[in-house]
């Protein structure tokens, strides 16, 4: 374990720091079970890029588990969710958002559903108030004064 | 109200039959690397066959190709002569391979068997590999002599796949 990480340290004389991305921390840097319980929110929120519409934090993929450990490490250096999920879209793009933002065309996702479901309101209610109204003009319609069959009804009834 | 629903389904189905026409022929794995245009994130790693520290940085003043590659990925096997061989023929520019979640010993036995013409980095945290944007290996990024990345490629290369990359490296 020990050999690893001095193999590590040996290897890795510099690696891309996301303070080069996003700037210095903005937040407070977290540990124990608050830091495992945000890195696991973190987690739901990235996709796994080698996956089939996978959250990172549901993979079990090598890379899901690399970038586990990244969000992980940036919170604890006090990064906070803004600045890690930026982060990886400014190397991934918005791709690795599993909430797409609204903006451009992915502003269509958050506005289409509201409008099919809008088109549909409007188009069931306006339904709703013909079937409400033509009844009544059906039936005044269709009731001559004379009508034979109903005289025989009223008198049916009417017999004591 | 029949027309306006009519109307309203033809546009609906217009714009659906639309965007999946759109998407005709499109590589769906495929993803637009928003580094395209920046500059190249920064690194330096000890090479794993030859034991020289390469520093990106340092590289400015000539096209670099890092490609990200593994010996568990079957088709960078099938990228790695195309590679070597164009490394050899092209003295000015940088070739540079960085490994993906590996270890030195298979890499290096990969290296011993199949040539190898250029520095290989091992990224054993995958940090700069995410940096990069890495979905999958084999990946390669051209750079030009500026340090910006000025194409990404995704899977395995052929010399006239990556000859027509590093030319827009090379403007």
């Amino acid at each position: 374990m020990i050999a690893t990480f001095f193999l590590l340290a040996l290897l890795q004389i510099k690696v891309p720091d996301a303070a080069q991305f996003v700037g210095a921390p903005k937040g407070t840097p977290l540990s124990g079970p608050q830091l495992e319980q945000q890195t696991m929110v973190i987690s739901h929120e990235l996709r796994c890029p080698v996956c089939q519409g996978l959250a990172i934090g549901d993979s079990p993929s090598i890379m899901a588990s690399n970038m586990k450990a990244q969000v992980r490490e940036l919170l604890e250096r006090g990064y906070t969710e803004e600045q890690i999920l930026s982060y990886f879209e400014k190397s991934y793009g918005q791709f690795v958002l599993l909430k797409p933002k609204f903006q451009g065309v992915n502003a269509l996702v958050w506005i289409l559903p509201i409008a099919v479901l809008a088109i549909g309101f409007v188009l069931v209610v306006s339904k709703a108030k013909k079937l409400e109204v033509e009844p009544v003009h059906a039936a005044a319609e269709e009731e001559p004064a004379d009508d034979p069959y109903l005289a025989r009804v009223r008198e049916m009834v009417e017999k004591p | 109200m029949n027309r306006t629903v009519l109307i309203i389904g033809i546009v609906i189905v217009a714009a659906i039959v639309f965007g999946l026409f759109a998407g005709l022929g499109k590589d769906p794995q495929h993803i637009d690397s928003p580094l395209v245009g920046k500059p190249a994130p920064p690194f330096a790693l000890k090479a794993v066959n030859t034991g020289e520290t390469i520093d990106l940085e340092s590289l400015r003043g000539k096209p670099v190709i890092v490609n990200f590659w593994a010996t568990w990925c079957v088709p960078c096997y099938e990228e790695h002569p195309t590679l070597v061989a164009n490394a050899r023929q092209l003295p000015n520019v940088q070739f540079v391979g960085v490994v993906f979640n590996d270890t030195e010993d298979k890499i290096n036995r990969f290296l011993a068997e199949r040539g190898s013409a250029y520095p290989t980095l091992l990224d054993a945290n995958g940090k700069t590999a995410i940096a990069y944007g890495v979905g999958g290996v084999p990946e390669t990024y051209f750079i030009n002599a500026a340090g910006t990345i000025v194409a990404k490629y995704e899977g395995p290369m052929n010399t006239e796949i990556l000859q027509e990359n590093l030319a827009k490296a090379m403007r």
